[in-house]
């Protein structure tokens, strides 16, 4: 009895000076390991691949350097990236999320690209109770005040995308005479819930616009000139296609092949995978398209990591062989590690909780190349905004961008109606 | 010993055994999930192509209706999971009912109908303008049933019930009469076989047991898009494992799951980069030198595959 009583006594007593005692670098791990999945081939390999390759350009960056400065051990510490093939495949990514985390016990939990392959990420995550470094996964369901194992890091939600275009259409646009809108969208949730919102936006405005024409087209849809003729009868002064890239591609094709000229024409790609529309749609055909201007022809300030500038040498450097395209969903990828590297610098322990905290003690605060990272309290990125611009062609015939809209960070006038 | 015990009891009930442990030595319980989903589904076409000759390229249109089938009795009705998976078994045979007249077709006609009718059905689910009953194509999210544990355990269930009928259907004068209606329909009638009847019944039981592995996958999975529950991937997968270990038999199928998708998830464990060259040379070797599956290598000697 007596030594039974002894020896818990002295348990106690280890117990406390372990808990006690401050963390020593000595008890730090050789790596942290961070898990990932990308999409090689499939539906979604365009979007996954540039993530992945900016969040590795930063992994490699920061070996180069000894590692990332882990607060919790007060040191700087290498990165293993673990990262599996999901080929686009979403029982496929299931399995290999769930790998990641229970064999090969990653200590950072980060999603593949897009709200589909994220989805199954969402429900493992919080099963396993691993915080979610969810990349560009803009589902409004994942979000939710009762699960706290997820944040959105460089994508604004679905549901405040197209804000700019709904302010511009119903405070600028009466005035340039636009008072007839059509949309056209994609029905899958990324483009669906933008067309949901930008209709939402338009009706709360109260200003004089009708929605004309409001229809939506399976996400395969890849012949749109019936559609453009439906569109070109109900005479609409503007009009917004919602849909992928591939879906824009084809839609943009149409339209000149048809020959229709809208007064107003906006897509959502010519803005984030400008390179691939360039490609395959030609500089003729992107010229005055009204899209999202990317973070990298804003240029804004940074108080962590590389600004746009340095990145684009940094990623020409690395992928010099231009396989994988620079645009939006690059400086997606190094957005999401940058805002890692911040977190293990603020966090005081590894523990999926502490990295929660830290990471939303980051809100408001941190600017990257991607604008300003800001969380609402279900883990939602409502910063990061994508302002309205338009594509014009300089003297020597390359596309550059225009931001129209809002006002504070536009760079000149838009073109209206369409010459 | 009937062969209906003896495979019940060799095949069934060690295979069922075997899953009902592995999750307390392996941690990673999706993949074994995933492992029972494929096997339902393997066993699923087993049943419509290895013993009636259809081969349903659109076998993903039950699986999708069925978690689609579970969803909105959580979300509306806030039934309980278990029975919420029962309905979408029904689920899974109204389709396969409404379904009934692609039956008239055959060969690639009726694998091109039934692929077609699989994207109408998810394009039906994913129109917006049903948002207010499937949420369309902005996804659905079941928080309140989520509960892993009970999902891998109904889904073993369901992994139980389609080992039976297949059982069945390998040991019963039915079975005999659809893999007799396979091979000549003609002669099968002149025989007294009720050929719409037998094949119906078929259909119908390979539609549930999809319904009910669409169920249980979304009770597991609990949120996701319906291009999540509709990938094609499912049916190719599961055709491929069905192929791969040889149809109208028990083994075959699980054979094939066994082999093909644990070699699958191998390769993507360890080699990723080279996934597609090893996957492809695997099923390229299987289609030119044993395009009657693994179970062929044991009949071409005369030996009974179960």
């Amino acid at each position: 009895m007596l030594k039974t009583a002894i020896a818990a006594l002295g348990l106690g007593m280890a117990m406390g000076m372990s808990l006690a005692s401050p963390v020593l670098a000595a008890d730090a791990p050789s790596e942290i390991k961070l898990g990932t999945l990308y999409a090689s081939s499939g539906r979604y390999a365009s979007i996954s691949m540039p993530v992945h390759a900016g969040l590795k350009l930063w992994v490699e960056q920061k070996n180069a350097e000894g590692g990332v400065y882990v607060k919790a051990f007060d040191k700087k510490i290498p990165i293993k990236l673990i990262a599996y093939d999901d080929q686009s495949n979403t029982a496929t990514a299931s399995t290999l999320y769930n790998q990641l985390i229970t064999q090969d016990k990653v200590d950072l939990f980060v999603a593949d690209s897009g709200s589909v392959l994220t989805a199954p990420a969402v429900t493992i995550a919080r099963d396993h109770k691993m915080f979610l470094f969810d990349q560009t996964g803009t589902g409004g369901s994942f979000f939710s005040k009762d699960n706290p194992y997820i944040a959105l890091m460089s994508d604004p939600v679905s549901t405040i995308w197209p804000k700019p275009i709904a302010d511009f259409l119903t405070k600028d646009g009466p005035a340039l005479g636009i008072k007839r809108v059509a949309i056209l969208y994609s029905t899958n949730e990324f483009t669906g819930t933008q067309a949901n919102s930008l209709r939402k936006f338009i009706k709360d405005a109260n200003a004089p616009i009708e929605i004309v024409y409001d229809q939506g087209v399976p996400t395969e849809t890849t012949n749109y000139t019936v559609i453009l003729n439906n569109i070109r009868a109900a005479k609409p002064d503007a009009v917004i296609h919602l849909g992928y890239a591939p879906n824009d591609i084809a839609f943009l094709r149409n339209v000149q092949d048809v020959g229709i000229k809208f007064n107003m024409l906006f897509c959502i790609y010519p803005g984030l995978e400008t390179e691939l529309l360039e490609k395959n749609v030609g500089a003729k055909g992107l010229q005055h398209v009204f899209t999202y201007v990317p973070p990298s022809e804003m240029a804004y300030p940074v108080n962590f990591g590389m600004n746009i500038a340095d990145y684009r040498k940094a990623w020409d450097k690395k992928y010099s062989d231009g396989k994988i395209e620079f645009g939006f969903n690059a400086v997606a990828g190094y957005t999401t590690a940058l805002v890692i590297e911040k977190t293990l610098s603020v966090a005081t322990s590894l523990d999926q909780m502490e990295l929660r905290k830290a990471v939303f003690s980051l809100s408001g605060k941190l600017k990257t190349l991607d604008g300003t990272f800001a969380l609402d309290e279900t883990g939602g990125q409502i910063g990061e905004l994508t302002p309205l611009g338009q594509l014009e062609l300089n003297d020597h015939g390359h596309i550059k961008f225009v931001a129209v809209y809002p006002h504070e960070v536009a760079t000149g006038k838009p073109v209206y109606p369409r010459p | 010993m009937p062969s209906f015990v003896r495979h019940l009891l060799l095949i069934v009930a060690p295979l069922i055994a075997a899953f009902a442990i592995l999750p307390g030595v392996y941690d990673n319980h999706l993949l074994l999930f995933n492992f029972v989903i494929f096997l339902i589904l393997a066993q699923g076409v087993n049943i419509i192509y290895g013993f009636t000759g259809y081969l349903p390229f659109g076998y993903v249109g039950f699986f999708g209706a069925g978690a689609y089938g579970f969803a909105i009795m959580v979300m509306h009705f806030q039934t309980p999971a278990p029975l919420a998976v029962l309905v979408a078994g029904v689920v899974g045979v109204l389709l396969g009912l409404l379904l009934t007249p692609l039956l008239r077709l055959s060969g690639a006609y009726f694998a091109i109908a039934n692929l077609a009718a699989a994207l109408a059905v998810l394009h039906f689910v994913a129109n917006p303008a049903l948002e207010s009953i499937t949420k369309g194509p902005y996804g659905v999210a079941l928080n309140g049933t989520f509960n892993p544990t009970l999902a891998y355990v109904g889904a073993v269930i369901i992994l139980a019930l389609t080992l039976g009928i297949v059982v069945f259907l390998r040991n019963s004068s039915f079975g005999m009469a659809l893999q007799a209606v396979r091979e000549d329909a003609v002669s099968a009638a002149m025989a007294g076989v009720n050929v719409v009847k037998m094949r119906v019944i078929a259909w119908l039981a390979s539609a549930l047991v999809a319904g009910l592995a669409g169920g249980v996958f979304a009770w597991y999975v609990s949120v996701f898009y319906p291009d999540n529950v509709f990938s094609n991937d499912f049916s190719i997968f599961a055709i491929v494992f069905a192929l791969f270990g040889g149809v109208a038999t028990i083994m075959g199928p699980i054979v094939g799951v066994l082999i093909l998708y644990g070699v699958y998830n191998l390769i993507g464990f360890t080699t990723p980069q080279y996934f597609q060259l090893i996957y492809g040379v695997l099923i390229m070797a299987l289609v030119l030198f044993l395009p009657a599956g693994l179970v062929s290598l044991a009949t071409r000697r005369g030996w009974n595959v179960p």
